[in-house]
Formats: C-alpha cells, sequence, structure tokens
C-alpha cells in the first residue's frame, strides 16, 4: 500500500515535474514572453499545493521509508565503492607488486649485472696476475736453468782441470822418484851452468847489491 | 909485493868457508912453526907442518913465500878479508855429497862468471831428483827438475787431453 502509494506519489510528481519543465521549456522557443506570467502561476500554484501537501506526503513512515531506502542505498553505495575501493585497492596493490617486482628486479639486475662485472673485473685481474706470474716463473726457469747449466760447465771444466793438474802432479811425483838421485851430478853439471848462465845477470846484480 | 884484493886469486879447491878456515889454521901452524924456529933450542929441530894442496895453490897462484913473515901476514889478511866480505851463494843439491870434481867446476864458473872470490856453500835437498837451488843473499833460484816439471805441466797437460781425444776419438 505504501509502496503503491509512494510509487503513486512518485509517479505523479514525475509527471508534475515533466509538465512543468515541458511548459517551461515551450515559451523558450516561441512565446515566450506571453507564456511567462502563467507559468509563473502555475508554478506558484505547484508550490503552495506542494507546500499545503507537504506534511500529507512527507509524514513519519514515508520519512523512515525514505531513511530505510536512502540506508539501504547508502549501504549499497558504501558496498559498491567499498567494492571499487577494493578492486582499486587489489589493483593498486598488484600493480604495486608488479612495480615492486620490476624494481626490485631491475636493481637485482643492476646489482648483479654489476656483481658480475666485478667478478669478470677480478677474474681477469687474476688471470692476468698468473699469466704475469707464470711469465715471470718462466724467465726465472730459463735464468736458473742457464745458471745451472754455466754453473755445471764451469764445474766438470773445474774437476777436468783439477784432474789433469792432479794427474800432472801424480806422474811429476812419480817421475821424480823414480829418477830419486839416480842422475849423477856431473851429468848434470850442463844443465844447471845453463840456468845459472840464464840467471847470471839477476845474480850478479844480488852479490852487487845485496847486503 | 902488496895485493890488491881483485888480484887475489882462490884456487878451485877452496870451495867454502870451511876451505878458508882450514887455510888459516894452516897458516897459523906455519907461523907457530917459524916462532917456534927462532927460539929452538940446539940440536932441536921442530917439525915442519906440512901444508894443503889448496894452500899450496894459493900460494902458488898469488905469488907468495910462506917463510917470511910479510907474505903470511898479508896472506892472513887476505883470508880474512874473503871470509868476512866475500859473497857466498848456497846451493842445495838432491845428493848429500857432490864430488870433489863437480864443485871443482862449479867455483870455477862462478868465479869466472859471477866473482872472482865467491865462495860456495853446499846443501842437501832431497826431493829434487835433479838440477839443484840456488840461493844468494836476497833471490832464490829453482833449477830444479821438480820445477821444470812444474813449469812444463801445461805440456803434460795438453798432451794428456791430446791422448784422451785420441783415445776418445
Amino acid at each position: 500500500m505504501q509502496l503503491g502509494s509512494l510509487l503513486l506519489i512518485i509517479g505523479a510528481t514525475t509527471l508534475g515535474a515533466s509538465v512543468a519543465i515541458a511548459m517551461v521549456a515551450r515559451p523558450r522557443h516561441h512565446k515566450h514572453a506571453q507564456i511567462k506570467p502563467k507559468a509563473k502561476e502555475n508554478e506558484k500554484v505547484y508550490t503552495e499545493t506542494a507546500e499545503h501537501d507537504v506534511e500529507h506526503i512527507f509524514n513519519d513512515e514515508f520519512r523512515e521509508e525514505l531513511r530505510n531506502r536512502g540506508r539501504l542505498h547508502f549501504e549499497k553505495i558504501i558496498g559498491e565503492n567499498a567494492m571499487f575501493l577494493q578492486q582499486d585497492l587489489r589493483l593498486t596493490t598488484s600493480q604495486l607488486n608488479d612495480y615492486m617486482k620490476q624494481e626490485i628486479t631491475k636493481t637485482l639486475k643492476d646489482e648483479f649485472a654489476k656483481y658480475e662485472q666485478s667478478i669478470m673485473d677480478a677474474k681477469q685481474l687474476a688471470i692476468d696476475s698468473i699469466v704475469k706470474t707464470q711469465t715471470a716463473i718462466e724467465e726465472q726457469r730459463e735464468m736458473l736453468g742457464k745458471q745451472l747449466e754455466e754453473q755445471i760447465t764451469a764445474e766438470k771444466q773445474r774437476r777436468i782441470n783439477r784432474f789433469e793438474q792432479a794427474m800432472a802432479e801424480i806422474i811429476n811425483h812419480y817421475v821424480v822418484s823414480a829418477i830419486g838421485d839416480q842422475i849423477d851430478l856431473n851429468d848434470q853439471l850442463e844443465y844447471i851452468l845453463s840456468d845459472l848462465e840464464v840467471n847470471k845477470k839477476a845474480i850478479i846484480e844480488d852479490i852487487t847489491n845485496g847486503a | 909485493m902488496a895485493h890488491e884484493p881483485t888480484d887475489f886469486r882462490l884456487p878451485p879447491g877452496v870451495i867454502g868457508l870451511v876451505d878458508l878456515g882450514r887455510l888459516s889454521r894452516e897458516l897459523q901452524a906455519i907461523d907457530e912453526f917459524v916462532v917456534q924456529a927462532s927460539v929452538r933450542e940446539a940440536g932441536k929441530q921442530p917439525t915442519l907442518p906440512r901444508t894443503s894442496r889448496n894452500l899450496d895453490q894459493l900460494v902458488k897462484d898469488n905469488s907468495y913465500n910462506l917463510l917470511r913473515d910479510v907474505d903470511r901476514q898479508e896472506l892472513r889478511a887476505f883470508l880474512e878479508a874473503v871470509r868476512s866480505r866475500a859473497p857466498v851463494i848456497h846451493m842445495s843439491f838432491a845428493t848429500a855429497d857432490p864430488s870433489i870434481v863437480f864443485l871443482q867446476k862449479m867455483i870455477i864458473w862462478l868465479r869466472t862468471e859471477i866473482h872472482p872470490l865467491i865462495l860456495l856453500q853446499v846443501g842437501l835437498r832431497p826431493g829434487l831428483a835433479a838440477g839443484c837451488i840456488v840461493r844468494t843473499a836476497n833471490k832464490y833460484f829453482d833449477f830444479s827438475l821438480r820445477k821444470h816439471f812444474d813449469q812444463n805441466k801445461q805440456v803434460l797437460i795438453d798432451m794428456l787431453q791430446e791422448g784422451s781425444v785420441v783415445s776418445g776419438g
């Protein structure tokens, strides 16, 4: 009942409003100056009627109904807005997550790239150092090899010389021992005199200038 | 008859200071004989000391008369001068006792070539095998066979190397 009354009222109001709008709109196009006083009069009537019936139309039930409907509508709007807000929030969260993922991924990629570059640089440095070390070791090995070879050659020559000297000493000793005092001094006289003749000048000088 | 030191000649038999000492003793014996003869009693004739061949040669070479006091004194003075001032050369041999002939030949050469009054002192140096070592006041000469071998050691080493090359090749 109430709902039918309400619909009736709303329909009447709507109709009235439509008629009023139509009436108001018509004079604008054609006979605006002539219709204007009549419209004002009708409006005045409507206003008076509305003021007169307002208390009758908008009673407590109707107001409660409107309040309920408004509450429901408000709740609906709140719910929709909440849903929209939730959707926006989810979307925003999703976008934020994506953004964060992208940023983090980008940052991580950059950091990994830097880290990888650092590792590559360190690796290159290590490789260069190893190459230099290997080169130095190779040079040192070659130098030591040459030195060792020279020392071996020198030692070999020294031992050969020592052997030859020792052999010469052995032969000398053997010959001297074998000769012993078997050679007569008279046979040595010519040899001794020849040596004295060679050193005669030095002997004379020493005798002349000596103490 | 005065002699200059350079005119004084030592016989080849007088080789070293020992021989000079022996000559001095012989001269002293002759002096004593002359003194004894001058103070002898009647009927006692002192024995004339026998002179060595070296002294005879010395007197003969230098034209002295041992019966004259002046000649003996001069001869003694010369012998003392030779003992104190004559150069001495040392020669060491491998054998202990070189023959007198060898030493005389050596001293003749030395007095002819080095100094007319030079004296020779002989030593022993075993291990020389042959040759000698001569030492003067300030110098040392090694004429030994060992030294000769040492000087020619390189020849022996070269021969050893050649032998090793020949035998190795």
